[in-house]
């Protein structure tokens, strides 16, 4: 959802009152796709039941959340997912969802439309079937996700194309681009490849290094940066996350983002995190309610305590505006919420460059420098005073 | 214009201090209402104009007529905006 002056508004007012106004549920991390780059343990190791979800839908509409989100794994894998939606209906929740739509036929197209189902992202990775396939591991699986799409436009709703790039897909964002505008859908390219959920890093090897970003971050019809002679000129760009709640807004003012501010994520176990990308637990709400971790939790104060100007190196930064730091990112790839990390500190200065700033160095490159350069030997005294007196 | 006033169900919606903040899910268009549309959003839902003037005029001590003047008018701007709509009267 685009910034606007009255979503700004309230975004405002729902960070300032800690309203948690918008929550991301994922169902069931179990999945019938199995993405190369997918950073979740798909075996179900006792996802909540029916009642336990409703139960915490009934506590999210009372704490105040109207933005809900259901993801996954793959959502359509629940048996009881059109009775969850017709419960999220009843308590008024915006509804989005994640799916990859190999499950969704001409009849449950028209389900989610009956339950007024807002927004339904689905994941593309090209437009050729060789290279979206061998991503998802499902051979035909991008001519049925297509064939899904058309069953939901058919009933009106609100597709969104999410592309995670990839070595595997890079240059494919173009197919990507030209399919949405093909079927008139918006898209979000997403370079985010984050670790798996237990910590293994290994999927970081599927990302893609700064450099081979560079003709996507060069692209003028996804980067304004790239066109612009401004180097004081600060826009957003055009990417994002394919995890986030999706509603931009320049309203966070000194805060890093959302997360425990007025967004959460819930896992399918219970598991409360400020973020889908935030591994800070802080609580289940099997044990706790969800009042209980929302405000009293002191993982999530902590996590909210956090301001932009405060972080120790970032803020001292002179490229910061052209960064994309994520908390969660810092803390799983650098095991500091509060620290930079080599890949947004990457990021920033090819941007920097992009837009015409001549040698950025961020703040923690710079701190490296200096470090190095202290740390080569210097002559020792005494042996330069014996030369000088020879 | 005594019909049942309803809320259009296909809206997502939320009391944010005091003001309802309404999505529309076909457009993603969002709609804040003053403290006296919301006000009438909390309470209009299955009731007549007359049990609703009844009701604000009782509650806020405002003169019927005047209650009744100012609902017609917020009901006619909310039903322009699909956000609430007064069913035809029954007849007979």
């Amino acid at each position: 959802m685009p910034s606007t002056p009255v979503m700004d508004g309230l975004i405002r007012r729902t960070v300032q009152r800690h309203l948690p106004w918008s929550v991301h549920v994922d169902l069931t991390y179990r999945c019938n796709e199995r993405c190369i780059h997918c950073y979740l343990d798909h075996e179900d190791h006792g996802e909540m039941k029916t009642a336990e979800i409703k139960n915490v839908m009934k506590q999210l509409a009372e704490s105040g959340t109207l933005f809900l989100t259901l993801s996954g794994g793959e959502i359509f894998l629940r048996a009881d997912l059109f009775e969850l939606l017709e419960f999220a209906r009843s308590l008024h929740f915006d509804i989005n969802l994640k799916t990859n739509a190999l499950l969704i036929d001409a009849e449950r197209a028209r389900k989610l439309r009956e339950l007024s189902v807002r927004k339904i992202q689905i994941s593309i990775y090209s437009a050729e079937p060789e290279v979206h396939d061998a991503i998802t591991k499902v051979r035909g699986s991008l001519e049925r996700t297509l064939t899904a799409i058309r069953f939901l436009q058919a009933e009106g709703l609100n597709v969104k194309i999410a592309c995670p790039l990839m070595k595997q897909n890079l240059m494919a964002y173009r197919n990507v681009q030209a399919l949405a505008a093909e079927l008139g859908v918006p898209y979000v390219l997403d370079m985010t490849i984050t670790p798996k959920m237990d910590g293994d890093m290994g999927l970081l090897q599927l990302r893609s290094s700064t450099k081979e970003l560079l003709p996507i971050l060069q692209d003028i019809t996804l980067n304004p940066r790239a066109c612009s002679t401004d180097s004081s000129e600060a826009v957003a760009f055009p990417t994002g996350s394919a995890t986030s709640s999706g509603i931009e807004s320049q309203a966070y003012d000194d805060i890093p983002c959302s997360a425990g501010h007025n967004s959460c994520y819930i896992s399918p176990y219970g598991d409360v995190f400020p973020c889908v990308q935030m591994p800070v637990a802080t609580g289940n709400l099997r044990k706790q309610s969800f009042e209980e971790i929302w405000f009293r939790s002191a993982e999530m104060n902590r996590v909210r305590a956090v301001r932009e100007s405060q972080l120790p190196v970032c803020s001292q930064c002179s490229i910061r505006k052209y960064c994309e730091r994520c908390p969660g990112l810092a803390q799983m790839e650098g095991g500091d919420l509060l620290g930079a990390y080599e890949r947004a500190c990457e990021l920033a200065e090819m941007n920097a460059r992009i837009a015409g700033v001549l040698n950025p160095l961020s703040a923690m490159h710079a701190q490296k420098l200096s470090t190095k350069v202290c740390s080569i030997p210097l002559p020792n005294a005494a042996t330069e005073a014996r030369i000088g007196s020879n | 214009m005594n019909g049942q006033i309803t809320r259009n169900p296909k809206l997502a919606w939320r009391e944010v201090d005091g003001e309802m903040v309404i999505i529309s899910p076909e457009d993603s268009h969002v709609h804040e209402l003053n403290e006296t549309a919301s006000l009438v959003w909390k309470h209009a839902e299955g009731k007549t104009l007359d049990e609703l003037v009844e009701k604000i005029s009782a509650e806020y001590e405002v003169a019927r007529e005047t209650a009744r003047a100012d609902l017609e008018e917020l009901l006619a701007a909310l039903g322009e905006k699909q956000l609430m709509f007064v069913s035809p009267e029954a007849k007979g």
